[in-house]
């Protein structure tokens, strides 16, 4: 049981943000409990429900890669909630559970990733197990791969559902 | 921040008493989302737009004149 209760969604009256955390569930991710919580501040709720829902289900990063990371972050942070979300949108473009605990697991020595593929692994890892190490050999290895407005898309896209993971920790989850 | 499972049932209990269940909720997502982001930043190596007696200077100046470590520039703040 979560610290912070979810609203239920009938008790969210502003029809804008009522429509956006249906699409959240709908989704996959981020869910239906994490924004049934941020919708208790109803102002900050829509913009951050947005900005989530455009950064993980849109930009030029493929969807799959950034559905990898996503649930690596989470099982680095033993954030059970968000650990058991999954992408439908990723699903139905062929990513499997072999995939996913991959990019989780040693990555690095796996068939399933391309140096590309690693490299972004590497950058979300790092920077989530000691962002030090995110410097800028890391950097010029991301820009062999990515255009910086793609290795921009990836940092900001690991810094928001880092602080949703943590944030879903501290006030607890009920799955 | 560092220990989140530290804020245990307790933890909230005693934050209730001085704040309501939206506060907390706006203020925990106010923290968890800096953390993020102050990470990522991090990486990034900025460096302050504004020299310490107040001059707009460039990035690479401006590394010379801040060096690595953070500084707070509350100092120098308008009043």
């Amino acid at each position: 049981m979560t610290v912070i209760k979810p609203l239920d969604i009938n008790d969210i009256t502003d029809p804008e943000l009522k429509e956006l955390v249906e699409k959240c569930e709908a989704l996959g991710v981020p869910g239906g409990e994490f924004p049934r919580i941020v919708a208790r501040m109803p102002e900050q709720a829509k913009p951050l429900l947005r900005v989530m829902l455009l950064n993980f289900n849109e930009g030029n990063v493929d969807h799959r890669l950034k559905e990898i990371i996503r649930v690596q972050l989470a099982r680095y942070s033993e954030e059970p909630y968000n650990s058991g979300l999954r992408s439908i949108k990723a699903k139905d473009m062929g990513l499997t559970e072999e995939i996913i605990d991959a990019g989780s697991g040693d990555y690095e020595d796996s068939e399933f990733f391309t140096e590309s593929e690693k490299v972004a692994l590497r950058y979300a890892d790092q920077m989530f197990l000691d962002s030090s190490k995110v410097d800028k050999e890391l950097y010029d290895e991301l820009k062999k791969h990515y255009t910086e407005a793609q290795v921009m898309e990836l940092g900001a896209f690991i810094a928001l559902f880092h602080g949703a993971h943590i944030a879903m920790r501290s006030f607890g989850s009920s799955q | 921040m560092t220990d989140p499972d530290a804020l245990d049932s307790n933890y909230y209990d005693g934050l209730r008493e001085l704040l309501s269940d939206d506060e907390i909720t706006q203020l925990g997502i106010f923290l968890c989302f800096n953390a993020g982001y102050h990470t990522f930043f991090g990486t990034l190596k900025f460096y302050p737009m504004y020299s310490p007696d107040g001059r707009i200077v460039g990035q690479e100046e401006s590394e010379r004149l801040y060096g690595a470590a953070p500084a707070s520039l509350h100092s120098m703040a308008a009043e």
